[in-house]
């Protein structure tokens, strides 16, 4: 029995030592010690990998995660009090980010189904009267038609197409969600 | 950086290191939580000192009813309560004491009784008159808590909120109730349905509009300029 007490106070010692390294380098990183900032980066990427591989299961949406969180640690190092533990300030961040994550995803994938549904109805019309395509287009603005073009009929994401058209993924978002709605409406949906 | 390497590509992580390396600068770490409510205190103390100095209310002599002193101390207590608890959450992987937050609301119910109980209600008040003095005492219920929420907003701002929501709860709460003490002080009604509906009520909808202002603007999200930079 005595062994496995003396494995955990070791390991418990272990652990403390680090939550206690990692308390020094994120004060000097505060005091803005480069060398700091990236012995703790170094330090904490192992413990952030495995608890965000508990949580985001792509790996890369993982690396996406990681990058996002190394961030948030750097803006809100500020936030850090020194002298109290570093963990906890550490995965309430991590936690935060993915949790974010997660919420875009859900929201993204919302909107893909949302997306994928036109197409399918306007196929189901094919035999009946409805305008053409194009003339259908011709009736939205411009950069409704422009947003709808690029994300059905070149086939890019909408990140590729945010790019091209200059503007933000939500921004392009917008604008193909109005174009479906008036094609909709024009179609006769 | 063996650990890292298995999941998160090795190059990615350099990059993302070397580059937050490159622009590390000093930073000022926020001052501890009592410190920081010990400074929004100090701005509480000086409305109620304004309060105090241009008020017609003969107050003083209300102080000796023992129900209007812990009334006023209990709004006070939740007001504070609610202001230190919007400041820790503004620290991540700082834990919102529930026990706090318990009695923060337990001590505003305790007050809204007492009010409601200590006097008689008075239905007989011409509508007109009720609403015109009414809207007046709204009006300075906000007013009285606008300089302290934009204090306290900025205090949490400056920190990271993870419940943007809760946070944005906690300083309405903390601004308006200490706002609706400093009424009781300034306005020589005590009718509990004047008080329930021109007093509590502005400050519960001002706290409302907190909330969703803070599930909005509060809750920290790092900015998209090392996003960039990264990629």
């Amino acid at each position: 029995m005595a062994a496995p007490n003396v494995m955990k106070r070791l390991d418990d010692s272990q652990h403390l030592e680090r939550s206690r390294l990692r308390a020094r380098l994120m004060e000097r990183l505060q005091q803005g010690d480069a060398h700091a900032c990236q012995e703790l980066l170094d330090n904490i990427g192992p413990s952030l990998t495995h608890f965000l591989r508990r949580r985001v299961a792509d790996p890369h949406e993982l690396e996406d995660v990681y990058q996002e969180v190394f961030m948030a640690i750097f803006e809100a190092r500020h936030t850090y009090e020194p002298g109290r533990p570093f963990e906890p300030w550490l995965f309430a961040i991590a936690r935060n980010i993915a949790v974010d994550f997660s919420r875009k995803r859900w929201s993204r994938s919302h909107w893909e189904e949302l997306v994928a549904e036109l197409p399918e109805q306007s196929a189901d019309r094919s035999n009946e009267a409805a305008p053409e395509l194009d003339a259908v287009l011709a009736q939205l603005p411009p950069e409704q038609r422009e947003a709808f073009s690029m994300l059905k009929l070149d086939g890019l994401s909408v990140q590729a197409a945010a790019a091209r058209a200059g503007v933000s993924v939500g921004a392009l978002k917008v604008r193909a969600h109005r174009a479906y709605k008036s094609l909709k409406r024009l179609i006769g949906g | 950086m063996n650990g890292t390497a298995y999941i998160v590509h090795e190059e990615h992580h350099r990059a993302l290191v070397k580059r937050l390396s490159s622009e590390v600068t000093p930073t000022r770490p926020l001052w501890p939580v009592g410190g920081r409510l010990a400074l929004w205190m100090m701005l509480e103390v000086g409305v109620l000192a304004w309060v105090i100095s241009h008020t017609t209310n003969h107050f003083t002599a209300k102080l000796t009813h023992p129900v209007y002193v812990i009334e006023l101390l209990f709004f006070a207590a939740a007001a504070i309560i609610s202001a230190l608890l919007a400041l820790r959450s503004a620290i991540p992987g700082r834990t919102l004491s529930a026990s706090a937050a318990a009695i923060a609301a337990a001590l505003v119910l305790a007050g809204t009784i007492v009010l409601t109980i200590a006097q008689p209600m008075d239905t007989s008040n011409p509508l007109g008159d009720f609403v015109r003095t009414g809207l007046r005492c709204a009006y300075e219920t906000v007013v009285l808590g606008t300089l302290p929420w934009l204090a306290l907003w900025w205090l949490v701002k400056r920190g990271a909120a993870m419940e943007g929501w809760l946070s944005g709860l906690l300083v309405g709460a903390g601004a308006l109730l200490f706002s609706f003490a400093a009424m009781r002080i300034t306005c020589p009604i005590d009718e509990p349905l004047h008080l329930l509906t021109w007093h509590l009520l502005p400050a519960l909808v001002v706290i409302t509009l907190s909330t969703l202002a803070g599930a909005a603007w509060l809750r920290f999200r790092p900015r998209s300029r090392h996003r960039a930079a990264v990629d």
